[in-house]
């Protein structure tokens, strides 16, 4: 007689379950794969009637954020009626906010980097950003009169499919060292050009005591690699053809050149401070402003930074990994950041007329932001003067070209496993290149 | 016959209103997530504005049981539970015996009570700065120590001794929840067994052994319980002193956390889906361990 309410208990618990999940469900469904509209939205002439609030979400950088301001004034001057909503995220969150607000259609202009998936990756590689732009979540900005005012050859780069769908704001090359001017002229030395001359340096260097490279292992972004590839694989098309031949298998990760990729960064790192696995960017830095360090391995992108710190005169040049000095001849980069306008963005005229502004300032912009810049006739800082021979041919880094395969394993996720390679992993050259195999055979 | 119910909410509705609306807040904010979470581990869903999301069924668990992912997999659930019953050892051990310590007379006592309690005050992020000032291997305070036994190492960069430090890191700031716990559990010992034993003439190490220990067995169990369950899920200071995909310190939850979120510009590689999936299987592993080391507590606890 007791044992019935109870089983009737039982079905009674399971149901709302079964409802919540159900419920779950439904909502999903509903919340996604609704068709984007697309089409074009003309800048505004009338300031008048620009109205309403604007909002903006970058990633944060000390430059950037500076030359972002100086925008947002000239905008404010030109369209009063608008509120606009500055927010700039650190690096290491800009995704998971970027995600959060475009799900609420809370962003009017953001950052987005659609890359188009090369025929010979498979679609599950896509990323999301190409994925977005595939499914009409960003507004084409191809035949919008701002875009004119950007380098012909900066919007080939960025472009998806044909159609511009994000607006550069610079270019920064990160292939190279920035060096010490006054501990090379102490010392005799100067920039080298092929991989002897280069480890002949560092040696020299080492024997008088001072660090030749400073390396912040913990959080670098693995620049060196990056450096090393450029000099292997100096044009566009020696990593396509090196990106195509991985994926048809047709070339392994640990023989020829890619095993040598791995020993030369292998060797650089020798020529590293000593424990630089702990150390971060910032010390990095310190030690290259306090005279400990000769070189770094770091981005043009710092250049505002190290000018402003006013401690070093500095110098940049490729790193040459290659003993053919005309491997060695030009850096490798990437178009900085991209602004884009998603398709559900609730001020559209606004945006446009913002990112007409963008464009008008762009001179005031990049003084601040410190980038290469991605008009014709804007001056950058002298610094982009004094490295224009390794510039004059703009070379994309590896990884802008390299695309991961997601079903291989991590080890062959870029696809050079130097986080293996000690002292910040555990191997040696050719145990890491041998693990990145193995992981790249088991996603085919 | 009365039923249970009776003795708990009697007659008065304002207990089952508030316990109602207790209830509903878990439900809304624990329970539809948690089923959501299952629904959308079987999906490949991108959490973006027009991107179609489409039921992909086992694919995702496939995928993180497969050649290509396993390795790296066990490797961070290896790292998981030598984090989780390293933390879980430590932090208890050392706690109890800081307990007992602060329960007896000592001049300075709530002030020394404060001071262990402090870590827990800070946030994550605090307690990663200051442990990255300390452990800076070119010219941190711990550097020096080492130098001065003639050694040198990257601490945290250090793939062998980074895991070390960062249960010791975990261990320090854990161990003010776990001393008021335990302290709390010593005061409800009745002192006139103390007194029983010490006109038995028992040693202070057994009076430990034989009065304290069995009688703090039900606080044992809760300070376990939490720190097993807290650990095995914990990632946070992890990130904070070591990033997120250093492989030497590489943790499920971790895994999980930038597989789903992604880190810098670029968006994540795998799906949304694909991280709900491996959140599913943390929840079975730390249900698995949590129910065990229950049982297992409970039953002590009843023989002593």
């Amino acid at each position: 007689m007791a044992k019935m309410p109870s089983r009737a208990k039982r079905t009674l618990r399971i149901s709302p379950l079964a409802a919540i999940a159900a419920a779950t469900a439904f909502a999903l469904a509903s919340c996604s794969g609704t068709a984007a509209p697309g089409g074009s939205v003309a800048v505004p002439t009338d300031a008048g009637a620009v109205t309403g609030e604007l909002n903006i979400l970058v990633s944060s950088a000390k430059g950037s954020d500076a030359g972002f301001k100086a925008v947002n004034d000239a905008f404010a001057a030109k369209f009063p009626n608008v509120k606009v909503n500055f927010t700039s995220v650190p690096n290491e969150n800009y995704n998971q906010a970027r995600t959060s607000r475009l799900t609420a259609g809370s962003i009017d202009v953001g950052l987005a980097g659609p890359k188009e998936l090369p025929s010979y990756v498979p679609a599950a590689n896509m990323g999301d950003d190409a994925r977005l732009a595939e499914a009409g979540g960003f507004v084409d900005l191809t035949d919008q009169a701002f875009m004119k005012k950007f380098t012909p050859s900066v919007l080939e780069k960025i472009a998806y499919k044909g159609k511009n769908y994000t607006v550069p704001t610079g270019l920064s090359y990160y292939s190279g060292l920035t060096y010490n001017k006054k501990i090379f002229a102490d010392n005799g030395l100067t920039p080298p050009t092929t991989w002897d001359e280069f480890v002949t340096l560092c040696e020299a260097l080492k024997a008088k005591g001072i660090t030749p490279i400073s390396i912040g292992g913990k959080d670098t972004a693995g620049i060196v690699m990056l450096s090393v590839v450029q000099s292997l694989y100096p044009t566009a098309q020696a990593k396509q053809d090196l990106a195509k031949s991985l994926y048809e298998n047709s070339a392994r990760l640990d023989d020829g050149k890619q095993l040598e990729v791995l020993q030369k960064v292998e060797q650089i790192y020798t020529y590293a401070q000593p424990n630089f696995a702990g150390s971060n960017y910032s010390q990095m830095t310190s030690e290259f402003l306090t005279g400990k360090a000769a070189m770094i391995s770091d981005g043009t992108w710092n250049v505002g930074s190290l000018r402003e710190a006013d401690q070093v005169d500095f110098g940049y040049f490729p790193l040459p990994a290659s003993n053919n000095a005309a491997d060695n001849a030009f850096l490798g980069g990437k178009v900085e950041l991209t602004l884009a306008v998603p398709s559900n963005a609730k001020n559209k005229p606004a945006a446009m007329a913002w990112l007409g502004v963008f464009a008008d300032n762009y001179k005031a912009f990049n003084e601040k932001a410190g980038f290469a810049p991605a008009q014709v006739g804007v001056e950058g800082d002298p610094f982009y003067t004094e490295i224009e021979k390794y510039t004059k041919n703009f070379e994309p880094a590896w990884d802008t070209i390299w695309i991961p395969n997601t079903k291989a394993g991590q080890a062959a996720n870029l696809p050079f496993n130097w986080t293996a390679l000690k002292p910040m992993g555990q191997s040696d050259a050719q145990a890491a290149a041998v693990a990145a195999q193995k992981d790249w055979e088991a996603g085919k | 016959m009365r039923s249970s119910n009776y003795i708990v909410f009697g007659q008065r509705w304002t207990a089952q209103l508030t316990f109602a609306i207790g209830i509903s807040l878990v439900v809304l904010f624990s329970l539809i997530p948690a089923v959501g979470i299952l629904v959308i581990s079987f999906t490949d869903i991108r959490s973006l504005p027009y991107l179609p999301t489409s039921w992909v069924g086992i694919d995702n668990y496939l995928t993180f049981f497969s050649a290509a992912q396993i390795g790296y997999n066990l490797a961070a659930l290896k790292n998981t539970f030598v984090f989780a019953l390293a933390v879980t050892f430590f932090q208890n051990t050392i706690a109890l015996l800081i307990a007992v310590l602060l329960n007896q007379r000592l001049k300075g006592r709530n002030f020394a009570r404060a001071v262990v309690f402090l870590p827990t005050i800070l946030g994550v992020t605090v307690i990663g700065l200051i442990f990255s000032l300390i452990f800076n291997p070119s010219a941190g305070p711990a550097a020096e120590l080492w130098a001065a036994f003639g050694r040198s190492t990257a601490f945290f960069g250090d793939p062998e001794l980074a895991m070390t430090l960062v249960i010791f890191v975990q261990v320090w700031a854990g161990i003010g929840v776990a001393v008021v716990i335990y302290l709390a559990g010593l005061q409800a010992i009745p002192p006139e067994l103390y007194e029983v034993a010490d006109i038995d003439g028992a040693t202070s190490w057994q009076k430990l052994r034989y009065v304290t220990i069995p009688l703090l067995m039900p606080s044992v169990t809760a300070n376990t319980l939490l720190c097993i369950i807290g650990s095995l899920q914990s990632y946070q200071l992890i990130y904070v002193l070591t990033g997120p995909s250093n492989p030497a310190t590489q943790v499920l939850s971790l895994a999980i956390f930038t597989q789903g979120f992604g880190g810098a510009q670029g968006g994540t590689v795998q799906s949304q889906g694909y991280a709900a999936a491996i959140s599913m299987v943390q929840f079975v592993i730390v249900a698995v361990i949590s129910l065990a080391t229950l049982a297992y507590l409970r039953r002590k606890e009843t023989v002593l």
